[in-house]
């Protein structure tokens, strides 16, 4: 079988000849692309590349497959090194957006410095854009990506990463003000949350007529900010759009690499195929175990091996070690994706992907039986 | 002698109304402001820290609770001069340069400020020469430092190794927390403390002042 045959039979919770592995290693990539410290070997190298010269099968993201269009309101971007200001300029108001992007750190996605939520004043402009907003498919980058990869492994692709009440914390409040917020003024944010469903379901529909086969519908949980929101905003959803893809024949994913033992219960009512990114101790509090006791064969689980384990603080030793036991905590592996939480870090150890390859070939047949 | 309960459990529910209520009264029976916000108001967000680090609470609990202290705090705090305002210690924090990530630790830093920390928060992205000169000019007890992504976890020892290299590194307590920060890499860094959440970084300060 071939790296993506192996992922996507495992994310389909279907047998596979042996451990699949997906590896992310686009912080790293990114930062020692930005310093030029690349090791030696791999100047000039691409990112899937190195991943197939380590023998590991790839996970590259992608954003998003759609642009995001508006109409009867004009939408002006402007530089302020190293912010980008983009504001909304409509008929009710204006609100404004600062990001930076900093691949050099390793980051892949803008961070929002500044939200546009400032005021309860607000809410109007911020609903007559959600009304406004047309999504518009926009495949060819993705393909291009999914073309690269090839059988080598899964470009990850969703839901511009959040799910419509997480699209409203994080890009258009702001976790705490998202909080306060929902506290002060609960219908205002809830009407929020239904216009952004509206743009969700359409982005939904492309999803769902595209060749993504294994479509991210959220990502960045921790259970201490979304277990109380998750019952009422994000399973509902989640279970609606796992309906609606599933019926379109493609499992669905989630990037679960936050503290998540508060949410383990909650999420099997999401309908969920796959939790990606998975990050057991000592990065969280949970062990894999824990987890695939909690869930049994319910969903399938990518990850395990915590960043912190690819760097220098740990010995070869010690990531043998962990890696054989995370093996033994999975046996007989399936329904499961080796893979990293989330990502090497840009001091980790690019020799340690090849190592869990040779691990696998060594005790990753399957069932697998340590 | 006033009970005090009504007002804790307001602030354990968050209860900015209802606890400024409770303050005025309080304040009307002539209360000693000092005992309003010790046996009140930090009693309710020490609670509160310790029901979030327990499990029971998350972080919305714990925001609104420290709002509501927050703002009982500004009825207080005129009808006392700041010689009277009793004061745990003085904490220094930010995130490192870097990162700007910085939801941790602005809840840190509003439940040590609830708690009767003086907080000085300098920020995001902030390089080790700004912590050291905020050590020297400020002289906190505590020196708190965020990280979230771990590319950025390496500026937490080069901001101990400037605090060594100024000659101010037992001067003050170094504290350190974010998501990507383990017990053992605060051990390897040489920090005097680790906070896995906010709600434990109450008891982590106040046992590092000796409270």
């Amino acid at each position: 079988m071939s790296h993506k045959a192996r992922i996507l039979a495992a994310a389909h919770r279907q047998a596979v000849d042996k451990l699949p592995f997906g590896a992310r290693i686009d912080v790293w990539y990114n930062y020692h692309c930005a310093h030029g410290t690349l090791p030696e070997k791999y100047e000039g190298w691409n990112m899937v590349d190195i991943l197939r010269d380590q023998g590991a099968g790839v996970q590259v993201r992608h954003m998003r497959i759609w642009k995001l269009e508006y109409d009867n309101l004009e939408v002006v971007t402007r530089e302020d090194p190293p912010y980008t200001i983009t504001e909304w300029r409509t008929p009710v108001g204006a609100v404004s957006l600062k990001t930076v992007f900093r691949p050099e750190e390793g980051s892949w996605i803008v961070y929002e410095v500044d939200h546009p939520f400032k005021s309860k004043e607000d809410y109007p402009i911020i609903e007559y854009i959600f009304q406004n907003t047309r999504v518009v498919p926009d495949l060819s980058e993705y393909q291009q990506k999914e073309k690269m990869v090839g059988e080598d492994g899964i470009v990850i692709t969703g839901m511009d990463m959040y799910s419509p009440m997480q699209q409203i914390m994080r890009y258009w409040l702001g976790y705490e003000r998202f909080f306060y917020e929902l506290h002060d003024h609960p219908v205002q944010v809830g009407q929020l949350y239904e216009l952004q469903k509206e743009v969700a379901k359409k982005k939904l529909e492309i999803l769902g007529e595209s060749s993504v086969e294994i479509p991210m519908l959220c990502a960045n949980w921790s259970d201490e900010f979304h277990t109380p929101v998750f019952a009422k905003y994000f399973s509902p959803w989640l279970r609606e759009a796992s309906d609606y893809l599933h019926s379109k024949g493609k499992v669905t994913q989630v990037h679960s690499d936050g503290e998540m033992r508060r949410l383990i219960p909650l999420f099997l009512e999401t309908g969920v195929d796959v939790a990606e990114a998975w990050t057991p101790m000592p990065m969280t509090s949970v062990t894999t175990g824990e987890l695939r006791k909690a869930w049994g064969d319910k969903v399938t689980v990518w990850g395990g091996i915590p960043a912190v384990l690819f760097e220098p603080q740990y010995t070869d030793q010690e990531f043998d070690t962990y890696v054989i036991d995370l093996f033994k905590q999975i046996a007989p592996g399936y329904n499961f994706i080796i893979g990293m939480g989330d990502n090497l870090p840009f001091d980790g150890r690019i020799e340690r992907v090849g190592r869990i390859v040779e691990l696998i070939d060594k005790y990753g047949s399957m069932p697998m039986k340590l | 002698m006033i009970d005090y309960s009504a007002l804790k459990k307001a602030v354990i529910d968050g209860d900015d109304e209802r606890t400024a209520q409770l303050v005025k009264e309080a304040i009307e029976q002539h209360a000693d402001p000092a005992d309003i916000v010790t046996s009140g108001l930090q009693a309710g967000l020490v609670t509160v820290g310790e029901k979030f680090s327990s499990g029971e609470f998350f972080i919305p609990e714990m925001l609104l609770a420290a709002r509501t202290v927050t703002r009982s705090l500004d009825i207080i705090r005129p009808l006392v001069s700041d010689s009277d305002m009793i004061t745990a210690g003085k904490v220094v924090i930010g995130t490192v340069v870097g990162d700007l990530h910085d939801i941790g630790k602005n809840l840190v830093g509003m439940l040590l400020g609830g708690a009767g920390f003086d907080v000085l928060d300098l920020g995001t992205d902030v390089y080790p020469k700004r912590f050291v000169t905020a050590v020297m000019e400020h002289k906190p007890d505590i020196l708190g430092m965020s990280a979230l992504i771990t590319t950025t976890m390496p500026a937490m020892e080069a901001t101990i190794q400037a605090l060594e290299s100024a000659s101010i590194r037992r001067q003050v307590k170094v504290i350190v927390g974010g998501a990507p920060v383990t017990q053992h890499f605060a051990d390897q860094i040489g920090a005097d403390g680790y906070c896995s959440n906010g709600g434990s970084a109450i008891e982590l300060c106040n046992r590092l002042v000796g409270r």
